[in-house]
């Protein structure tokens, strides 16, 4: 680097100024490097050019943080190149249009805060929050998995929620990789699995918060990029929501200490993984649920006595984001004074306190006449507090430490990042026709699916997860007097209500068209949420992607985002919260691009939630919705290692059709189970349901099956969207049809009392799965 | 009165059943080695201001009485590492 | 006493969050109910009540031991009131970490707040955290939490715990405490005979499957299963579309409610 380029300037504390006039190019790429800022030559230039004196490490610093991927997500907002022209942002010109046109009255507060907000019952608002934390788990699964619960779960609190859920789902490598086969720096599956599992149950299970629904994949396309989502759900009263920071306020932090743990944690997720990972590992937080614990109550304390003018988590970026992020979003300014932090170490530099992304802490700001008793509150909660300094109208971000200017950035500037572009390439793949033969018994593959890792039961580790803490998880995860699986999980967040919060996700990684993956994906998760009893959906977009800065990439991102705005509008479900996770690239390549939607539904009394199990002997059995040949990326033809087929599709129309008339049927009582059909189609459906049961089952007629399909394994196994397999009594069956008139139904079979699943095939043969075996398959004893 | 530290050892009592250790076990037999029993336990160390060795142990176990250890189940052993900062004789050999 | 003139105390320190559950349950049978910090525990503050819970959760991160840090607490701090509380025949009732609490305060099985554990909760079997339903074998009614409901009957409710596996140093001490009708609730098989170990009826490898137990004078019980989470019926898992009308750990705390009454 160039001689005085860089100074030390002050001799009480450790602080460097960078003169960026002096440096050229290749010094400010290598000033991106060598601080762990993870900016582009542009956002570098664009900094020199407007900085009017040379700036401090502390005023880079917070360039680097705010400017990340995770903090701004540029890419979002940047501007795409393809072959048909310039898209401005997808965030604008798809998800969050969407929401715009659909303009619910009952979306409260969409993409601005901390979680999206809805209207809920008796004046309350429910809150959710879904985030990733996949770049800290890759690194050390325990504690990178905990602080992702742990950091979704202050972005409730953010909103002034009460957490009464928390949700994950997880994507790892097979297990059964071999050691020999990964690379340096790649962490094996197995052990991955388990620090991910343990952390996630840790902290929902030492806040007392339930752990109630999720999912677990695996696929090679996750070896060498582990995924974790986390969720976390809550209730507020929406007269106590208040976000209104003014100026002479006081910035409060509350909370654990702050050290060098989690040092650049945003850069770190917005660069790809590699070898020198390892070495990062000072970059992941280390999680201390207990003081989170107290956070909350102190956080509720305060909302309740309406003490607060604003209140914010520290998450990616530390006090550099959140205290900029509280000002900005008021247009204040703000003062800091960094000397009465709580330090882990003593002897930190300016530049590691301001971002370093130690976990459970919270920023409020706090008006002068209630200062003593938040102060109080705090205390009698046994957490330790730092007054940071006051808001202002300055419209600067001005931070001392032991009375030395360390940063002093106008938050305008800070707030007006250059835009990114970024080019997408047209997104193509080759139709191939799928050539697989017909199996000769049916019964054997569905109980070889039965055991796939990707169907199988996940009762080992949902009964490690604290699912019935608060005692308000209505709708349970493990459902039937066997414990079989559910389709979404309803909670009775309030006393005095029997309105329930519904809770599901779709998620269809497999499926390689990014526009039907996401289609189905919506679709999927509305589908569980209407299956249980759910109704008004809103849902929550989780992209995790790889690099991009690469045009395919890119190209399949675009793609994901048309079917976003295309299915949220057409499915009547508006976003309301979402966050991408980009980078996701290791030396095994990208990540399967994976999009997650969580799906956050009511249901005005929680007492007629429909469950999967099977109800009484002799009922009907009926499959709601028509089933296509749509065998691509479904779980039976990868479990055969075949490619090829199209993937399902959805028919929205039909889709809303469908889900209308089951919520008036699933209201008026007549639906006594529910099971939507996914991964597996109805084979697996069925079979579920079956294992659910105690002392009974069915008996499932493919004849009757409404489809163009005549074989077998494909109508068994197909993954068509938009389908049901439902229990009717049968004095009720007459009222039933007459009420889905206009819609396929077939029906399929009935409930008997022998355990198991009888099979008639499309040939009119016979086949019978008892309960014990498919158990066995299932959950493995 | 002095400074010193001292490593506390508590662990299962001979005989006790050790879930975390079994499972241990299995899953370092997983990875290929060839480990037996396993078991596990827990280690603080703790400063202590002490006129002796001696009254430093002597802390050292009533800390264990009073709170590390529960009699039912758990052992403990305790052992003075350094004093003020020095390693003990027993450490330098 | 008149049920509206008394009041119960559910204690909670950082970690503890399972005490708004039984604030609802205990005020659902009239039982006006506080939920008070252990710092906000004044000189004389428990002589104000009939009913003192100490609640699910992991007090202080469960280091050391589960319940343990929590448990030495109360010896330093609580000795004396709390003695008195006991002694006065006042109720007393630990859940999950509390029962653990009450352990590791030398106040279950022994008798006196003194500080040194004679029983342990150790980690489950299974070495894991687990949260299932389980059904419980009313063993014995020493206690007023067990009087509404007979010996034997079958209860079902959730536990969600890692370190529940009751212990005790030596057969004598089970057998006396099987003699004295301490042992409460025992792990069941869903018709009601003991689990006798088996996995997951008895989910934590507890010895004689015990579940729940209560001091001499049966004024002090503790127990791993959650009774608050089985309150309502609508908190229990449906079987065949039907929920019970009430969930069964609602008996635990009717059993309190009328003992206060009469006290």
């Amino acid at each position: 680097m160039k001689g005085g380029l860089l100074k030390r300037t002050s001799d009480k504390l450790e602080l460097m100024t960078l003169d960026l006039s002096l440096a050229g190019e290749k010094d400010l790429l290598e000033i991106s490097e060598r601080m762990g800022l993870a900016l582009s030559l542009d956002e570098m230039k664009f900094i020199k050019e407007r900085a009017s004196r040379p700036l401090t490490d502390v005023e880079i610093q917070t360039f680097g943080q705010t400017w990340s991927e995770h903090c701004i997500h540029k890419t979002f907002k940047g501007d795409i190149l393809t072959e048909k022209g310039t898209v401005r942002s997808l965030f604008k010109s798809y998800i969050a249009k969407a929401t715009k046109e659909l303009n619910k009255p009952w979306c409260v507060s969409v993409f601005e805060d901390n979680a999206g907000l809805v209207e809920f019952d008796k004046g309350y608002l429910a809150a959710a929050k879904v985030e990733t934390h996949n770049h800290p788990s890759a690194v050390e699964p325990f504690g990178g998995a905990a602080t992702g619960v742990g950091g979704v779960i202050r972005d409730i609190l953010g909103v002034w929620g009460e957490p009464v859920a928390v949700t994950d789902v997880l994507c790892f490598g097979p297990l059964s990789t071999k050691q020999e086969e990964l690379p340096a720096g790649v962490k094996h599956p197995k052990y991955i699995y388990k620090g991910v599992i343990a952390g996630v149950g840790a902290y929902g299970n030492n806040m007392g918060i339930p752990t109630v629904s999720g999912g677990i994949f695996f696929d090679s396309g996750y070896t060498g990029n582990v995924v974790v989502y986390c969720g976390c759900m809550g209730v507020l009263p929406g007269r106590l929501y208040v976000r209104n920071t003014k100026t002479s306020d006081y910035a409060v932090l509350a909370g654990g200490k702050t050290g060098r743990d989690g040092i650049h944690g945003v850069t770190f997720a917005s660069a790809d993984l590699s070898e020198k990972s390892e070495e990062l590992r000072s970059a992941v937080q280390i999680p201390n649920p207990v003081v989170e614990e107290r956070l909350k109550r102190a956080t509720i304390r305060i909302r309740d006595g309406a003490l607060a003018s604003g209140v914010t988590d520290l998450g990616g970026g530390g006090l550099s984001c959140a205290t900029g992020e509280m000002a900005h979003r008021s247009d204040l300014g703000l003062e800091v004074e960094l000397k009465g932090l709580h330090l882990k170490e003593a002897k930190m530099a300016p530049w590691e306190i301001w971002v370093s992304e130690s976990q459970e802490r919270m920023l409020y700001s706090v008006p002068e006449v209630n200062l003593k008793r938040v102060l109080e509150i705090f205390k009698e909660e046994e957490i330790e507090v730092c007054i940071l300094g006051k808001f202002n109208k300055s419209g600067r971000l001005n931070v001392t430490f032991r009375g030395e200017i360390v940063c002093d950035l106008e938050l305008k500037f800070l707030y007006s990042p250059p835009k990114v572009k970024r080019r997408a390439s047209a997104f193509r793949i080759p139709l191939k026709e799928c050539k697989l033969k017909e199996p000769n018994d049916l019964g054997e593959e569905l109980l070889s699916l039965l055991s796939d890792p990707n169907l199988r039961s996940r009762e080992d580790v949902i009964r490690t997860y604290d699912h019935e803490v608060r005692g308000c998880t209505a709708g349970k995860p493990l459902q039937g007097e066997l414990g079989g699986p559910n389709d979404a999980a309803v909670i009775k967040p309030l006393k005095d209500s029997w309105m329930g919060l519904v809770i599901s996700c779709g998620i269809n990684p497999f499926y390689e068209d990014p526009y039907w993956m996401a289609a189905s994906s919506i679709e999927e998760a509305v589908r569980n949420n209407i299956a249980v009893g759910g109704r008004r959906v809103a849902v929550l977009d989780n992209f995790v992607w790889g690099n991009p800065e690469r045009e395919d990439r890119m190209g399949a991102l675009l793609r994901a985002c048309e079917a976003c705005y295309d299915f949220s509008l057409a499915l009547d479900v508006p976003f309301i919260s979402g966050k991408d996770s980009l980078y996701n690239e290791s030396p095994l390549g990208p990540v399967r691009p994976t999009l997650l939607i969580t799906g956050i539904g009511i249901m005005p009394d929680v007492r007629k939630a429909v469950t999967v199990d099977l109800k009484k002997n002799g009922d009907l059995v009926y499959l709601i919705g028509f089933t296509k040949e749509e065998m691509g990326g479904s779980a039976y033809l990868r479990s055969k290692g075949a490619t090829g087929g199209s993937c399902p599709k959805v028919d929205a129309s039909m889709s809303r059709k469908i889900t209308e008339v089951l919520v008036e049927a699933i209201d008026s009582g007549i639906i006594k189970a529910c099971h939507d059909l996914s991964d597996g189609g109805l084979g697996l459906t069925a079979a579920e349901m079956a294992i659910a049961s105690g002392g009974l089952g069915l008996t499932l007629d493919m004849r009757q099956v409404l489809s163009q399909v005549r074989r077998g394994d494909l109508l068994l196994f197909s993954e068509s969207t938009s389908r049901f397999l439902v229990e009717v009594e049968e004095e009720k069956s007459e009222y039933f049809e007459r009420a889905l008139k206009g819609i396929a139904l077939s029906r399929v079979g009935e409930v008997t009392d022998m355990p198991g699943l009888k099979l008639i095939d499309p040939a009119g043969t016979e086949s019978v799965l008892s309960a014990s075996e498919m158990r066995k398959a299932w959950r493995g004893y | 009165m002095r400074t010193m530290k001292v490593r506390i050892e508590v662990r299962l009592k001979a005989g006790h059943f050790d879930p975390e250790g079994d499972v241990t076990s299995k899953s370092l037999r997983d990875l290929g080695f060839p480990a037996g029993e396993v078991k596990v336990g827990k280690v603080y160390t703790v400063d202590v201001n002490a006129g002796s060795r001696e009254a430093a142990e002597k802390l050292a176990q009533e800390m264990c009485r009073k709170l590390l250890a529960n009699p039912t189940k758990d052992d403990f052993s305790v052992e003075v590492l350094t004093v003020e900062g020095r390693a003990t004789q027993k450490d330098k050999r | 006493m008149e049920l509206k003139k008394s009041k119960a105390c559910v204690l909670r320190v950082g970690g503890t969050n399972c005490d708004l559950e039984v604030k609802v349950a205990l005020e659902e049978l009239g039982l006006k109910t506080d939920i008070l910090h252990m710092n906000q525990l004044a000189d004389g503050t428990l002589s104000n009540y009939q009913m003192l819970v100490f609640p699910g959760g992991f007090s202080y991160g469960d280091y050391v031991r589960a319940g343990a840090i929590w448990g030495k607490e109360i010896f330093t701090k609580l000795r004396k009131e709390l003695g008195k509380f006991t002694d006065d025949g006042k109720l007393v009732i630990g859940i999950c970490n509390g029962f653990q609490v009450l352990v590791e305060a030398g106040l279950l099985p022994g008798n006196s707040v003194a500080g040194v554990p004679t029983a342990s909760l150790a980690n489950n079997s299974s070495a894991k955290y687990e949260c299932r339903w389980i059904y419980l074998r009313v063993e014995s009614r020493q206690t007023p939490f067990a009087r509404t409901i007979k010996v034997w009957d079958t209860l079902w409710m959730p536990i969600g715990h890692g370190e529940g596996r009751f212990i005790l140093p030596s057969e004598e001490a089970l057998n006396e405490l099987v003699k004295e009708n301490q042992v409460i609730f025992r792990y069941a098989m869903p018709d009601g005979r003991p689990a006798d170990g088996r996995y997951p009826h008895n989910p934590n490898g507890a010895a004689y499957d015990i579940a729940g137990i209560c001091n001499k004078k049966g004024n002090v019980m503790g127990m791993m299963p959650h009774p608050e989470r089985a309150f309502f019926g609508w908190q229990t898992p449906s079987q065949r579309g039907k929920r019970k009308a009430r969930g069964d750990g609602r008996c635990v705390f009717e059993g309190a409610v009328e003992y206060i009454k009469k006290y």
